[in-house]
Parts: C-alpha cells; structure tokens; sequence
C-alpha cells in the first residue's frame, strides 16, 4: 500500500508576490486604483492627501506609543485616555477666559506631555513592582485617568484662546505636506533607529521574546518594560498636544477613540516586513487603512462612520490571516526539510 | 522470535536532501529495541514516517505481523497497535491524571452525560498500577514528578490495550529525568516486556541503552549501520557506530598549583535546596557538583549566578562580592553562566542566532548611538566557526537549530564575555555524542585560559571527563569530595552518589 511521494509544490503565485509580507502595500495600491478610478475628481486631488495624511497622525502617533511596550511583550491601553489627558491639560492651562491660568502655548504643551509620562511611570510602577499583569494594569489607569479627564472638563467642550502661533505649529504646511505628517515622520524614524540600530531597540525584542531567558542574560528588564510605558505615555501625551494645535478645543470624545485604530495599525504592521512589531510596517498599515477608509466615505457620502470600524476590522483580520497562512505554511516546509 | 514490525528499504527524500536512504529495521514481539543516532540522523524522520507525519518515498515495503502497513497514516499506526510516546509528553498539567487519560478518548458516561467520576478513577489507578505507579490521580498533574509524568503519558498510550497494542514507541524519555526517576521508567518498560509488547526507545543516553535495550540500531546520515545485540557489544564499540570514527575521550589534565590564591570563592550559602554550603575554585579548575534531584545541585547555579535569591552567605569573585538575585550584576564582576532548561531560560528562540549571542554585551559592537550590525554578524560568524556550529546562518532564528547546536550557542555567548568565572548547568543535556564531546573541550579551554570552572551535573561519566574535583550533595550539604587522590571516575562518583543517600539518611 505504497503511497506516491508528492510532487513538490511549486512557489505559489502568493508567496512570489511576498503578499504574506507587504499586503499592506499591495493593499494601499489597490484603493488609489479603484478609488482613483471610482471617484477621479474627488480622490485624486492634494486636498485629500493631504486631509488624509494629516487626520491620520494622531492614530499613527499613538500606534507607534502602543508598538514601544508591545516590543516587550506588554500592552498599555492607556494610551487613547492619555491622549485626552494630555489635551484637556493643555487646553485647560491655556484657558485664560475663566481661570487664572495663562500659560505660553510651548509651556502648556511641555507639562502636559511631562503629565502624561509622570502617569505612564506609574502605570509601569503597578506592572514593575506591583507585578500586575500589562493589560489590566494600564486598563485600571486609563479608567483613571478618563475620571481625571472627565473632572478638569465637567464633560464640557472646552475652547481655549490658543494663540495663534501655536495653532500655526499643528496647522502649517512644510514642503507642501501638512506640518503633522513631518511630525510623525520625524517621530518614526527615531523610533525605527532606538528599536532597530541600538542595544536598547534589542533589549526590548529580547524582553518580549523570552523574559526569563533575556533578564538570566544580563538585561534589565523590568527596567525595560518599566521605561517602555513611560515612552507610550509620552508618545500619547504628544499625539495630544499635537491634536490640540490642530483642533484648537477638547472634547473628552477624542481621545479613546483613536485606541482601536491605533492598535489595528500596529497588529496590521506586525504582519509586515520584518515580522514582528516593527515601526514602517505600522505607518505602512496605518495609511493603507486610512486612503482605503477615504475612499469608502467618499463613494458612501458624507456621515458615513460607519465605514471606519467595518474596514478597520475586516482589514485587520484579512491581513493577519493571511501572514499567518503564510507562517503555517513555513513552519511545515521548515519541518519537512 | 516472531517479528511484529519489518522495515525494509524506507527511504525519505525531502527536497534536496536525503533524510533516510534504504533503511531496514525488525523488532521482534517483546523487545525493547534502541533506535540511537546523531541529531540529524534520520532518527527522529523514521518515527516521524511511523507516526503517519511523514510520507515516505516509493518502493518500501513495512509489514506489521505479516500483513502490509499504510505508512504516513497516523490512524493505520493507531489501527497497528503501534502507540507514541513523544519527548514533551503531551500532557495538561492543570488538570488530573484522570482528565488526561481522557484527553482524545472521551469519558464513560451515563444517564444525562454525567461522567461516571468512580469508576472513571478506578480505571486510571488501575492503568497506572499496571506500570508500576501508585499516584494520586484525582491530583493535577503538575504536582506530579517527572517520572510519573511520563508514566502516565505511557499508559495514556496503552490504555486501549485490548485493541492489541504491539509497539510502544518512546522518544528519549528520560532526556529530562533524574537518575532515581529513570529507574522507575525502566521497570515501567520491563513491565510492558512482560505483557509482550515491544518498546522501540529513542535515547541520547548510550547507559540505558545498554541497561534496558535488548537490541539496538544506529543510524547515521539516514542509513542504517547496524544492528547489533546489546549483550555483544560495548560502549566504545557504541559510540563508534554512532559517530563514523574512535572519540578519544581524554580526562583533562591540569596542574593547579596549590598556592594559587582562589578566584570564585563561596562561604556559608544558604537559599532554597542549599545548607551552609562552603567552597572555593582556583583560576583554570574545574570544579564538579553532583547530587540527586534536590540535594542542592539543581538549584546552586541559579543561587550562585543571581536567577534566584540567595538567603544568606557570601559569593565573591577574585575578593570582589557579587550582588545578590542580580543576574546582571553578577555578569558585569566576571560571572557568566548557562542555565539549565535552555528553552525556558536560555533560548531567545525567535530571535537570530546573531542576536542571541551577543545579548549580554550589546554595547560591545556599539559606534557612536549606532549599533553596528555589520560588526555583529562578523563577531557571530567567527563563533560560529570556531565552535562548529551547524546552522544556515547568523540571521536565522536560533530555534531552527538542533538542541546541541543551539546548546553550543549558548556556551559561546557566555565565552564571548571572557569571564572569570564560568557556571554550566547540566550543560550536554539532549545533546548527541558528537557535540558532547565538543561541549566538554571547550570547557577545558574555558580553564586553561585560566576561568575557574564549576560544572554541575547529573551525568557522572561526563563529570570524570571533566573535571579536577567533585561535590557529592545530598540533603543541601556536602557529603563528599572527590579528588585526583580519591580518583575521578564515573564508578566513584556514582558509589559516592549511593553512598550519600544512605548515610544521610
């Protein structure tokens, strides 16, 4: 009762394309095909990019927050309530209609970001010392925090008298692309040189790769995990303010919500180039989602928000789905061989 | 005797490499049979092919008791009655050895689906009588010992007996038991020998084989060498087959001069496992530690290295204190170690063989901010080489390496750092002859470039391989030293081994 060896598959057409690896690409060139033909007029015009490219970065900016503690294996949800946190300091200290405050525009911004990583070295204190598990822990401080946020606002809009050279830092545009864009840039590539190009970018992978196995080696890691919640609180804080020049007012409503997006683009990312958590595959997911989120608004019609959620998540599956189809497969050539 | 399994001409070509060419193999109806082989030997294919997870080439011809075998299909193993045992057991160690015997089999239930809890518990008590076992089997399993573990997996395997099981299959079974469990797995095995049914058993340790095996078969490079009665042969004879050449296994010999003022010095340690525990080791000794499970030294490398906390004592290298439960501190005064269980306390398994090494000295390869990967893939090539390693590279993730490769690694990771003391624990453990060997000289080049050695270790035949004196523990304590006077020889230490148990106790 012999069986026939199989032949060998030969590469699928999948695997040549490396779909598993750069879907987002692929994905984000599709959108401006089929959009771009859809919807020519309004798709393909600079005010969308540049409307898309801008509305975008405090997602991103977040993405990138939730990726640093995510590299240690460690998740901090308080990252959306940060955010609010970070702008309802911000628009408060610069109040001068009803309270007393009447801070400069850099002054506000400086201590609401340094608010933010006062409450991410707690949160990295309760995981740290206290022992508690990641994602409860910052669960626990984001509540928190959202009472605080929700205290200093009465739950109010809050218009502040920024001045308008500190709006001009969230509304400018600089070569041509809206000045929160080069912001972003500017925070990515940072990111990508400390997690890729220095020791402590291969502590924090170690951390999260085997954490018993990489502190016997000599790696601190709770300082690692500790400093990494501190670095996502800060991000957040400054994905606030930035909001804040960009705005112009608080609403408690924006922050939390940028929560899912942000870590839809860090999961979507993983999935990409190199595999792993990893800084151009988040930016890569992020705005693959968000030209294909524009272009379903448009052909929908305006107040379609429901778009948003429906494409986040279906995208979010479909990529990692299919990175780990590709993983599966791997893993049995890999044992065959 | 009647044969119950025939192999003849099984071959297994993946692509581009042969994994198993032509090989033959008989087990007769109650032997136990050895299947020994380096890593990478086409052992693990050949069972892999019975198992029905590989499907071999064409022109085969496997018969079980006469009749054809559908090889490649793990329900026409199961209808054989051939029944796997793998290495990693298998079992849910938060549940009860009853819940685990119903895993892929189901309960005997009555009236409503009710589990018949009584009898169910009966039937896995009487399950592991049968091998020998009297446990709590309502416990879960994690409060259970390694030998227990393995024999409940064992009788999990066995327990539709009455479909006529023929051949148990153990895959190293003992690569993570104690010596005193490995005797209680062994009289499992005799039993199932005496209910007729034949035991194929996979092992690293060449020992057992020759304690427990009627007949062993070596493999090398996916052909057959041989196979040879145990009775007839010996261990050098073993070791031959398995390699391709003699390995000469030369006892190091060093001269440490008695007025050398010692470089690890440890007084008076006390921590869990550990009693009052004093000793020093010289630059360029080898200091051996051995016991049973508990007697101390399984948990002294962690105390000494800063993985556990130590209770009290003091632990200094050349005059300088290393910090206690600080695995980093101990690092930076000239400690480097290798951990037991490289898996859970080694291995940063997804992450490059690159990666791997250098983690305990990133900084190392540190110009200006940057990071020079350049510079470390030059550093991990040359470690690669100079150790031998087997791998596709320095970018791959260290998991696709085999256990003695990766083991290798992590020696090399703790050369790198030049240390002026270096603790290794258990470090040949699922590893083959060959990288045994290997492993063992770099040790001794470890002491001739003048690191002071401790070596702890249950295998008593690579203790006298080497090193040039041995803590017997028992109880936390030491209860012998064995020195080049007392003479160093894997008969001495385990005498000294039984001696230690019953003069304690």
């Amino acid at each position: 009762m012999n069986t026939e060896a199989k032949a060998v598959p030969r590469a699928s057409l999948l695997s040549r394309l490396k779909v598993d690896r750069f879907s987002a690409l692929y994905l984000w060139a599709g959108f401006m095909i089929v959009f771009g033909i859809w919807k020519t007029d309004t798709f393909i015009s600079s005010a969308t990019f540049k409307l898309t490219l801008g509305e975008n970065v405090p997602i991103g900016i977040l993405a990138l927050a939730f990726l640093v503690p995510l590299a240690t294996n460690s998740f901090d949800l308080s990252i959306g309530a940060m955010c609010s946190l970070s702008l309802v300091v911000s628009t408060f200290l610069q109040n001068d209609a009803e309270r007393s405050f009447n801070l400069p525009g850099g002054v506000t911004a400086l201590v609401a970001v340094l608010v933010c990583s006062c409450v991410g070295f707690v949160s990295g204190f309760v995981v740290v010392k206290l022992r508690v598990n990641s994602f409860i822990a910052t669960l626990g401080i984001s509540q928190l925090v959202t009472a605080v946020v929700l205290k200093v606002s009465d739950n109010r809009q809050i218009t502040s008298a920024y001045s308008p050279t500190y709006l001009q830092w969230g509304r400018r545009e600089v070569l041509g692309l809206p000045i929160l864009f080069i912001y972003l840039m500017i925070i990515a590539v940072i990111l990508w040189f400390v997690l890729e190009h220095t020791p402590v970018g291969r502590y924090l992978f170690a951390t999260g790769g085997n954490g018993d196995a990489a502190r016997l080696a000599g790696v601190r890691t709770d300082k690692m995990v500790w400093g990494s919640l501190v670095a996502s609180a800060t991000l957040a804080g400054i994905a606030g303010i930035l909001l804040s020049a960009k705005i112009g007012f608080f609403s408690s409503a924006t922050g939390p919500g940028f929560l899912f997006p942000a870590i839809a683009a860090v999961f979507f990312g993983a999935s990409q180039l190199s595999r792993r958590p990893n800084v151009w595959g988040t930016v890569l997911a992020l705005y693959a989602l968000a030209f294909g989120i524009k272009g379903l608004q448009l052909v929908v019609g305006a107040g379609s928000f429901w778009v948003e959620p429906l494409f986040q998540g279906t995208t979010l599956i479909i990529a990692v789905a299919l990175a780990s189809q590709q993983g599966v497969a791997r893993i049995r050539r890999k044992r065959a061989a | 005797m009647a044969i119950s399994l025939h192999i003849h001409s099984l071959s297994k070509t993946f692509p581009g490499q042969v994994a198993l060419r032509d090989a033959a193999l008989d087990i007769e109806e109650g032997e136990v049979h050895a299947l020994v082989g380096q890593n990478g030997s086409g052992k693990s294919t050949l069972i892999k092919i019975l198992a029905g997870f590989h499907q071999p080439d064409a022109n085969h011809v496997v018969t079980m008791h006469g009749a054809p075998f559908d090889t490649g299909n793990a329900a026409a193993a199961h209808a054989a009655g051939i029944r796997f045992v793998h290495q990693d057991l298998g079992l849910v160690e938060a549940v009860s050895t009853v819940e685990n015997l119903a895993l892929g089999f189901g309960y005997d239930t009555t009236f409503g689906k009710r589990i018949k809890w009584r009898s169910e518990t009966k039937r896995a008590k009487q399950l592991l009588a049968d091998l020998g076992f009297d446990i709590n089997v309502r416990a879960p399993v994690a409060t259970l010992g390694a030998a227990e573990r393995t024999g409940l997996a064992i009788a999990r395997a066995l327990q539709d007996l009455d479909e006529g099981v023929s051949i148990v299959v153990l895959d190293e079974p003992t690569a993570a038991l104690p010596g005193a469990d490995v005797d209680r797995l062994f009289d499992a095995v005799r039993r199932l020998k005496a209910r007729g049914i034949s035991v194929l058993f996979v092992s690293h340790h060449l020992e057992e084989v020759f304690e427990i095996a009627d007949r062993v078969t070596v493999l090398r490079d996916g052909e057959v060498v041989g196979t040879k009665r145990t009775g007839e042969l010996t261990m050098d004879l073993l070791i031959e087959m398995i390699v391709g050449h003699r390995v000469v296994a030369r006892s190091a010999i060093r001269s440490i001069s008695a007025a050398t003022p010692p470089r690890f010095v440890v007084e008076n340690l006390v921590g869990p496992g550990v009693n009052d525990l004093s000793f020093a080791v010289r630059p360029g000794e080898v200091l051996g530690v051995t016991g049973l499970t508990g007697s101390g030294r399984d948990t002294l490398v962690g105390l000494l290295s800063g993985a556990t906390p130590r209770f009290g004592g003091r632990v200094a290298i050349d005059g300088d204190d290393v910090p206690n439960a600080q695995p980093r501190g101990a690092i930076k005064r000239g400690l480097a170690f290798v951990p037991v269980n490289r898996v859970r306390n080694g291995l940063l398994a997804t992450m490059s063989v690159r990666a791997n090494l250098t983690i305990s000295n990133v900084e190392r390869n540190k110009r200006g901010w940057r990071l020079s990967h350049r510079d470390e893939k030059i550093e991990a090539k040359d470690w690669v080489g100079r150790l031998s390693v087997v791998t596709a590279g320095t970018e791959v993730p260290i998991a696709t390496l085999s256990g003695g490769n990766q083991q290798k690694m992590m020696l090399a990771r703790s050369f790198r750092l030049s240390p002026k003391v270096l603790l290794v624990d258990e470090p040949t453990q699922g590893v083959d002859v060959g990288a045994k060997e290997e492993i063992h000289s770099f040790v001794d080049q470890a002491a001739h470039e003048g690191t002071a050695v401790v070596v702890c270790s249950t295998d008593s035949s690579e203790l006298a391989r080497v090193c040039d004196r041995i803590l017997v523990m028992y109880r936390g304590e030491v209860v012998e030293t064995i020195s080049r006077e007392t003479g160093i020889t894997a008969e001495n230490i385990d005498r000294a081994l039984l001696a230690g148990s019953t003069l304690a106790s």
